[in-house]
């Protein structure tokens, strides 16, 4: 099992260089970083020219990369224009755990990240176990009494809400909850941010913030979810061993909960494991709509202004917990399932 | 198991909110709230019991409301240095007042200096060459320090030292020979040659706090990374800078060490995308916003809690003109054919059916920046007879029937770039069909955010991918400057790929006037200069005004004595009150 662990993070390092190369390239078609430093109109020739320098983006790509990836302490920049680098470079690299520093606000990278992954993952873990808790139930309860009034029900509705945009839930959302209901006279949701910030960042206000965009995030997904584990616990329910636990008198309640759900949750599993990396990315849209301060709305902000080393980083992040949560699901597989060993 | 499943995550819910409510979501600034206690006992009190405010002086404590302002960017840092964002300069006003602001008709209203340096009053000498500059001895900064003339020293060290990754130099590498202290109140500034724009330019970004950022520069080597950059919590202003959160929020609280208290006790900035900021505007929850559009008149000033506020800022909308013989189609060559485009469009009509009728046709390149247009310019007509004409006198005639005017061979289909804006859109449009009527077609293309990439990136415009762009651009406002846009020196290529003139024009006759313009340090004079610069960028059609575009503000009702300025919009937000 250790030597399983071992190995698989062996294959990832390679990997994760690779995914960083082809990153640290396609971040050059995200346009000019420099170009957008103007303040209304592009930046002055002189100041482009002297930025470029100062900040590195004047070298070939692959000394701006090693840069990126080792820092670059062992070379020397040329800071007054004189054209001889006589400044030794500062950076340490992401290898050595410094992501660089925006080129628009100057800050390193990794703060402006962890400054915002707090709130992201309060959104999205919170979604996520709404969209299995959700899921589990309707799918379960929709195999259990399969084409009833309410299996069929959730059926159709699970379609209509698998057909809508994102972006649109939230807007009508929004519309239904917030303005409506403003205008009707009854209570009713903020509509963007974390909190009001005349009242303060309370548990309260929070919870009350995140009730729009956790379910404009999680009704598509539970229409999706609650559909593979309906079809999954169907088949189980069929197989001969749920014959035999019901032959042998076990109570309807533990035949389910127990042999059945235990084994359906299998495919579930290797779907909520491709889900989980992307929580650190954040809802790249919602969070937007809603002005939630998270990684994705960072993301959508810094694409605008090419601020390569934070949007590095954010993929980056990604990337090593795609590699990490995958792992964990295949060691999860073999809790799930005796038959699945890994060695 | 399933309660205890239940029971577990409502826990780790639980606990996740309260963890975020603790702080997990660090804000960008921990700043504490700087109330200034010391100054409080001592400035309005002790230190300067003379000639300045003395009825304000005697009540500090008068100031009450919040102002609620919305920004539709989030300003990436707020230090002068490094601020590429107009949100974040415009700012300053409150928290980082410098030696002067601008007023809405684009007078200097003196701050940190005590008058306006002018010849006569020996301010300026006659050269042009040395500006000297005297400063209030009653300023402090927020913590109770004096205002130095030695702060502005260090500003403009900090502007030019080698390992400040600074967003311009502009004008101190330009211009700027030496920036001295000879005592605390005194500034003098020599200049390497005559400076035409030191009025607006001179330290307009703001002054720095020596005191505070000298050490951190000593200790880092740089001020990119100081703490002070985005919780600038020691200030000069009517407000000091109380609290910033991340795509949330910004408040400044006032500051009654000020030589002017302001009369609000907050201002409270918003961070809100269009949709909201609409809704806010309409609902009366905000106060001042701006980044608006034209159509959104309408609403807002029957909304009754709001009005609509147009203040220019040196903005017009227009056509650069592409002139590089290897890129441009033949055609654009020709004056003749230049005037007829213009002739052809009926620029009357798109002001008053596009933007209702809410701004003018600008003349030239400066018709928002008073008084540098001729006002007995007389801009071309609408007149498609004429261009007709002119197009069938320079040989461009229909030989094939396409309803389309060729010349050996080429078609005269012209390429008219602008961005993704809606309204742009929309002007394109309409002017595809009014040069339809004169045989003139259009290939209409936008382009997305890399419409300003520079050469090397392949902009579309620095790489001639156009015959005509639009966009809305400005000079130096309140300085006309904008001369490298034009001049031979900055036409952009492959050996000056950071060029400014992405048009390929050349003429040394405007070469030489905006050179001359750029020493000449009497008003009067260089106004005259401008007047022939923009005698000949018309008659020979560099760049076509469609309209003046000023910003577009919203003001609500609650809140009084709102003047803004179009170059330091917040310039009096100590008189700002409000009334419920």
């Amino acid at each position: 099992m250790l030597n399983y662990i071992i190995r698989r993070l062996a294959q990832a390092i390679p990997q994760l260089f690779l995914i960083s190369i082809v990153l640290f390239m396609l971040m050059q078609a995200f346009g000019d970083p420099i170009a957008s430093l103007g303040v209304r109109t592009p930046p002055r020739p002189a100041d482009r020219e002297r930025l470029r320098r100062q900040l590195g983006l004047d070298q070939p790509l692959y000394i701006q990369y090693l840069s990126w990836l080792i820092g670059n302490d062992w070379m020397k920049i040329d800071m007054d224009g004189d054209g001889v680098p006589e400044t030794p470079g500062k950076r340490l690299g992401v290898l050595r755990g410094d992501f660089g520093n925006s080129l628009i606000s100057k800050r390193p990278a990794l703060e402006l990240i962890t400054e915002r992954l707090p709130n992201t993952l309060l959104l999205m873990i919170t979604v996520e176990v709404v969209i299995i808790i959700f899921s589990l139930m309707i799918g379960v309860y929709s195999a259990f009494k399969q084409y009833s009034f309410f299996d069929n029900f959730v059926t159709g509705l699970s379609f209509v809400g698998y057909s809508i945009p994102i972006p649109l839930i939230a807007l009508l959302l929004m519309y239904f909850f917030s303005v409506n209901f403003k205008n009707w006279g009854l209570p009713y949701l903020p509509t963007v941010g974390m909190f009001d910030p005349q009242v303060g960042r309370t548990p309260g206000q929070i919870a009350l913030h995140m009730i729009l965009p956790v379910l404009s995030l999680s009704i598509i997904s539970i229409a999706g979810y609650s559909r593979y584990v309906r079809s999954s616990m169907l088949e189980v329910l069929g197989l001969d061993y749920i014959r035999t636990a019901r032959a042998k008198g076990l109570r309807e309640r533990i035949v389910v909960m127990k042999h059945a759900l235990r084994n359906a949750t299998l495919p579930f599993v290797t779907l909520i494991g491709l889900d989980i990396p992307f929580l650190f990315a954040g809802a790249v849209v919602t969070e937007s709509i809603f002005a939630w301060p998270g990684t994705g709305r960072l993301f959508v902000e810094r694409t605008a202004q090419s601020d390569f080393p934070v949007l590095m980083g954010i993929l980056m992040m990604i990337g090593v917990a795609v590699v990490i949560f995958q792992l964990i699901t295949d060691i999860t597989y073999s809790f799930l399932d005796p038959r699945i060993r890994i060695e | 198991m399933k309660r205890n499943l239940s029971f577990l995550v409502s826990l780790i819910v639980l606990a996740s909110l309260v963890l975020a409510a603790c702080g997990g979501g660090a804000p960008a600034t921990e700043a504490p709230p700087v109330v200034t206690e010391p100054p409080e006992a001592t400035e309005p009190a002790a230190t300067e019991p003379s000639t300045t405010e003395e009825p304000a002086a005697t009540e500090p404590a008068a100031s009450a409301g919040t102002a609620v302002i919305t920004f539709v960017q989030q300003p990436t840092t707020l230090s002068p240095l490094y601020a590429t964002q107009w949100f974040s300069t415009i700012t300053t006003q409150f928290w980082l007042k410098t030696l002067w602001s601008f007023d809405p008709d684009n007078n200097p209203v003196p701050e940190i200096a005590t008058e306006i340096p002018t010849v006569e009053n020996g301010g300026l000498s006659e050269d042009g060459l040395t500006l000297t500059i005297n400063l209030r001895d009653d300023v402090t900064w927020s913590d109770g320090e004096p205002v130095t003339a030695n702060d502005f020293v260090f500003t403009y060290d900090m502007y030019m030292a080698d390992s400040n990754t600074v967003a311009s130099r502009y004008p101190y590498e330009d211009y700027f020979a030496s920036v001295e202290a000879p005592d605390d109140h005194t500034l003098v500034i020599t200049f390497s040659e005559p400076f035409a724009g030191w009025l607006p330019y001179t330290f307009a970004g703001g002054v720095l706090p020596e005191h505070v950022l000298r050490p951190v520069f000593e200790a880092d080597g740089t001020l990119d990374n100081a703490e002070w950059n985005n919780a600038p919590t020691v200030g000069v202003g009517p407000f000091v800078f109380t609290e910033w959160e991340a795509d949330s929020h910004m408040i400044f609280e006032a500051n009654p060490n000020w030589i002017n208290p302001p009369q609000l006790q907050q201002i409270f900035i918003r961070m809100a995308d269009d949709a909201a900021q609409e809704v806010a505007i309409l609902a009366g929850d905000t106060d001042i916003a701006t980044f608006l559009d034209w159509s959104q008149a309408d609403a807002i000033n029957n909304s009754g809690v709001a009005q609509f506020v147009t203040q220019p800022s040196g903005y017009d909308e227009g056509w650069y003109l592409n002139f590089d013989p290897e890129t441009a189609h033949p055609a654009m060559q020709d004056v003749n054919v230049r005037r007829a485009i213009v002739l052809a469009t009926d620029r009357e009509k798109i002001v008053q059916d596009l933007l209702g009728g809410l701004t003018e046709v600008a003349k030239t390149f400066w018709a928002s920046t008073p008084p540098f247009e001729d006002p007995n310019l007389e801009t071309y007509p609408y007149d498609p007879d004429e261009a007709n004409r002119l197009l069938d006198e320079a040989g461009w005639v229909d030989s094939n029937g396409d309803g389309t005017r060729d010349k050996d061979g080429t078609e005269l289909v012209l390429r008219y770039i602008a961005n993704q804006r809606q309204l742009r859109k929309d002007v394109q449009a309409v002017v595809q069909q009014m040069w339809a009527q004169v045989g003139i077609g259009a290939e209409l293309v936008n382009y997305g955010d890399d419409f300003f990439n520079g050469y090397a990136d392949g902009g579309p415009q620095p790489t001639g991918q156009y015959d005509i762009a639009e966009y809305s651009n400005a000079g130096a406002y309140p300085d006309p400057e904008a001369s490298f846009n034009w001049l031979c020196s900055e036409v952009v290529g492959p050996d000056n790929p950071e060029g400014g003139n992405w048009q390929g024009y050349c003429n040394e006759e405007l070469d030489a006037l905006f050179d001359q313009q750029a020493t000449e340090t009497d008003p009067e004079a260089r106004t005259q200069l401008y007047y022939q610069i923009g005698k000949i960028m018309h008659d020979d059609v560099v760049w076509v005004g469609l309209w003046k575009d000023p910003d577009l503000w919203s003001v609500s009702t609650r809140l009084q004595n709102v003047r803004l300025s179009g170059a330091t919009p917040f310039w009096n937000a100590q008189e700002w009150t409000v009334s419920e």
